[in-house]
């Protein structure tokens, strides 16, 4: 178990990594809450990759990330000792031993090529793609290495310490525009027999600036190739040009379905980092109102993508339940959806009064509202002709394809961060973790019913046993002091003034926390160099992998059908495009 | 590993399921049900007087905006106000802090020689560009002068970019901003008795046993000058400049 307090856990294969790759790879020691990490050059990466895939003591199925780092700002003592000016970091999960590894690989700043992943881990097409775009590190042998959240009119990559953050670049020309299917098929033969349709970026079924494009026959799509980067703002870029705390407001627009998870996975990353305690309130409130935000976002998910189907009444009774908790966060926080309640070492307020009588009663409408749904579905007879056997993946091909989350779940992997990587309070309370085998749309509509169940289950015994205590850690390095210290005395105007103004000081080095989002892993990477703010914060998006594997998804099906997909995938423009 | 999973599958449907028409009937029950349970609760909003707090009394989640409003509670994050002292002049020191910690970049501040020399310093400018305003209330939580706080007012449109930044005449707390019908206090440094001590309650920190410090206490409880300050109020002084 990688118990993500508990101390580093060695590398339980590194006798055969030694034995195998001498010393072309070597463990790099990180801090104590850190993932294992091992370093190894471009030339073993295949290799070493393949190595860690299959045999049977590692079996790092899960690709999770890909990170990309300029480390030419940082300060001698953290170069690395290969003197290269990018990192790549690949990030690595086994779901047989339930381990996380870190392989971190140097890349020359006059040459930066690495060979491409795609054959062991097709995850790897997207990340290395968004690491091209963002970072310039060229894949040798990618298929498709083309700018992937950035337009095709965009000049230099925006992730270099280098870039200047305040350039425009405008895409004015059409042809720039166009993928490379819509480019592919106006040269085809038999483009009277196909037709390409283009599925958003702006399609009301898409819920989100999301675009695919579809090569049809009839109704059946035969090729399909999906893009994002619409609502791309660089959130990374952003973060490295703000203090860790003016970060937090950032991180509700991730996911805005789930806006107070994000926050926490990122005041978690920077408290393991500077491995402060935060008080026992503030870890039940988060992960109270993380549930709840967990409803809401399946809420939304299981609501819209009936009423793709059909099934508008469905949308009210989920909305209603999502109403309400907005409401409840409002009361606690002071906006119903860019919360900004995580503060790092805490929350910024506590509770009201009537918090857990509130809770409760939430509890049972969203009972009522679930049953209602259920009610008028689960065996409804269009439902399951819509649902049933459609956007089926197979387990494999969900694991290869870097799926967490209920959408992993759907397709028969128990894997869950709260069960496996227990933080905050979920070791305390008692909960299962759903698991369907179909792999469908179905799969994944019955995962989500349930997982909103099991959350209610937490929540009930999370608020019986709400502790008392300061809601905000004392550690006023970190956290601003209260009011009464900074009007009156000189000792807390200091402390204040110091947080506000320099920030908060992380120390260097790099860590990888993660927590399980609406969607899936939601995994910060931080790199810190020691000052007061990120060097480089690259976010997890669970909706990434999710979106690159629905093109192959759909093919195959019916256009109707890859609505319904896309609807059961829940992908979020907002996290998905960053 | 295994204990801990439920596995959910897809119910096999029955004859009764699969000729459907007997679902549609149960469906329709279902979807009517709501129908008669709120169609009478949402006519009541029509009845004059008394019909809006039945309503917001039964709990029906459909607000009728504009003519109904959402009640929010008092730690809303709405439109920005500076406060005021007892004799009108702004807390506002020009420290930067609220610039400093806003992520959005949104406020703007020049700072000036005060009128009043007591007060030494005040903003002569003070800018917030509500449309880049990300409403995070980190403003709120930095300022270290109690001169900043938020309201619940949401209703925040404008017919030009260049209205939508706000300077310290439209900021000034005003009496409608709290009056019954106005939007109200919300999200602030502290909730009911400002904890800022006033003059003469300061106490003199752990070192004073000696006499130099007893001297610095009396100093520091002086500070705050008298009240009666002559009229010539700095918000107007600062008017021109704004």
């Amino acid at each position: 178990m990688t118990a993500q307090t508990a101390a580093q856990p060695a590398v339980s294969f590194a006798p055969l990594l030694e034995k195998k790759f001498g010393g072309a790879i070597r463990p790099e020691p990180g801090p104590k809450s850190d993932i294992p990490t091992v370093g190894c050059d471009a030339a073993t990466l295949k290799d070493l990759a393949l190595f860690l895939r299959d045999d049977p003591n590692a079996k790092f199925d899960l690709l999770l990330d890909v990170v990309s780092i300029d480390r030419s700002r940082l300060p001698a003592a953290m170069r690395p000792r290969d003197g290269h000016r990018f990192g790549l970091s690949y990030l690595l999960y086994s779901t047989r031993h339930n381990q996380h590894l870190r392989v971190r690989v140097g890349v020359p700043e006059a040459d930066p090529k690495v060979p491409t992943l795609v054959d062991t881990w097709p995850a790897a097409n997207w990340f290395e793609r968004e690491a091209w775009d963002l970072m310039g590190v060229t894949f040798e042998g990618h298929p498709n290495l083309r700018r992937l959240l950035t337009h095709n009119g965009f000049v230099g990559h925006p992730l270099r310490k280098d870039y200047e953050a305040s350039q425009r670049w405008l895409c004015t020309e059409e042809d720039l525009l166009k993928t490379e299917l819509a480019a592919r098929t106006e040269v085809e033969e038999d483009i009277f027999e196909t037709m390409t349709l283009n599925f958003g970026p702006s399609h009301p079924a898409t819920h989100g600036t999301l675009r695919c494009v579809f090569r049809v026959d009839g109704e059946k799509i035969v090729a399909a190739e999906s893009e994002c980067g619409y609502l791309h703002r660089n959130f990374e870029k952003m973060a490295e040009e703000h203090t860790f705390t003016q970060v937090i407001p950032y991180t509700d627009r991730l996911n805005y379905c789930s806006p107070m998870i994000n926050g926490n996975g990122y005041a978690r990353t920077i408290e393991q980092m500077l491995g402060i305690e935060v008080p026992p309130r503030a870890r039940a409130v988060r992960s109270i109102l993380a549930e709840f935000s967990r409803i809401m976002d399946h809420m939304v998910c299981v609501g819209t993508n009936l009423v793709d189907l059909g099934a508008l009444t469905n949308f009210w009774y989920a909305y209603q339940a999502r109403e309400q908790i907005y409401s409840l966060l409002e009361a606690c926080c002071g906006a119903r959806l860019t919360s900004s309640y995580a503060r790092i070492g805490g929350l910024s307020n506590d509770v009201p009064a009537n918090f857990a009588d509130w809770c409760r009663t939430l509890c049972r409408e969203i009972e009522d509202e679930l049953k209602e749904i259920d009610g008028l579905i689960t065996k409804n007879r269009i439902a399951h002709k819509r649902m049933r056997g459609t956007g089926y993946i197979s387990k494999a091909d969900a694991i290869a394809y870097g799926f967490t989350g209920p959408c992993l779940r759907a397709s028969g992997v128990g894997y869950d961060v709260r069960k496996d990587a227990p933080y905050d309070f979920y070791d305390e309370v008692d909960f299962d973790v759903p698991v369907a085998d179909g792999g469908d749309n179905f799969a994944r509509y019955l995962v989500r019913m349930e997982e909103m169940r099991q959350s209610i289950r937490i929540i009930e015994q999370l608020v019986k046993k709400l502790p008392g205590g300061p809601i905000v850690s004392d550690d006023y390095r970190v956290v601003l002091p209260p009011k009464e210290m900074v009007y009156n005395e000189m000792e807390g105007l200091i402390y204040h003034f110091k947080v506000v103004f320099e920030g908060i000081k992380v120390p260097p080095g790099e860590i990888y926390s993660f927590t399980e989002g609406g969607n899936g892993e939601l995994g910060y990477s931080l790199v810190s160099d020691g000052s007061g703010r990120p060097y480089r914060l690259k976010v997890r998006p669970p909706c990434f992998p999710l979106f690159a594997a629905f093109e192959k998804m759909v093919i195959g099906g019916m256009v109707s059908d890859a609505v319904a997909t896309l609807g059961t995938l829940n992908i979020i423009a907002g996290e998905l495009d960053r | 590993m295994a204990a801990r999973v439920v596995n959910v599958s897809a119910p096999e449907q029955t004859f009764l399921e699969k000729i459907y028409l007997i679902e549609v009937a149960k469906g329709m029950i279902r979807t009517l049900g709501h129908f008669f349970r709120n169609a009478p609760r949402t006519l009541l909003h029509e009845v004059p007087v008394i019909g809006k707090k039945l309503v917001a009394k039964l709990g029906i989640p459909t607000i009728h905006y504009p003519e109904q409003k959402r009640d929010y509670s008092d730690r809303f994050r709405g439109r920005h106000i500076l406060k005021k002292r007892d004799d009108g002049t702004l807390k506002c020191v020009a420290c930067y802090m609220c610039q400093t910690a806003c992520p959005a970049d949104c406020i703007h501040i020049e700072a000036g020689e005060h009128p009043n020399l007591a007060y030494e310093k005040h903003p002569v400018v003070f800018e917030i560009d509500l449309l880049r305003c990300v409403m995070c209330g980190f403003c709120v939580d930095a300022c270290p002068k109690d001169a900043i706080w938020m309201t619940r007012d949401y209703e925040l449109s404008f017919f030009t970019r260049q209205s939508a930044i706000y300077g310290i005449p439209e900021l000034t707390e005003k009496p409608s901003d709290t009056a019954s019908d106005g939007p109200g206090y919300g999200y602030r440094p502290y909730y009911g008795q400002s904890p800022m001590k006033k003059a003469g309650e300061f106490q003199p920190s752990g070192l004073a046993l000696l006499p130099v410090l007893d001297l610095r206490a009396k100093a520091i409880n002086r500070m705050p000058p008298p009240p009666q300050a002559p009229k010539p109020a700095p918000a107007q002084a600062a008017k021109p400049a704004a």
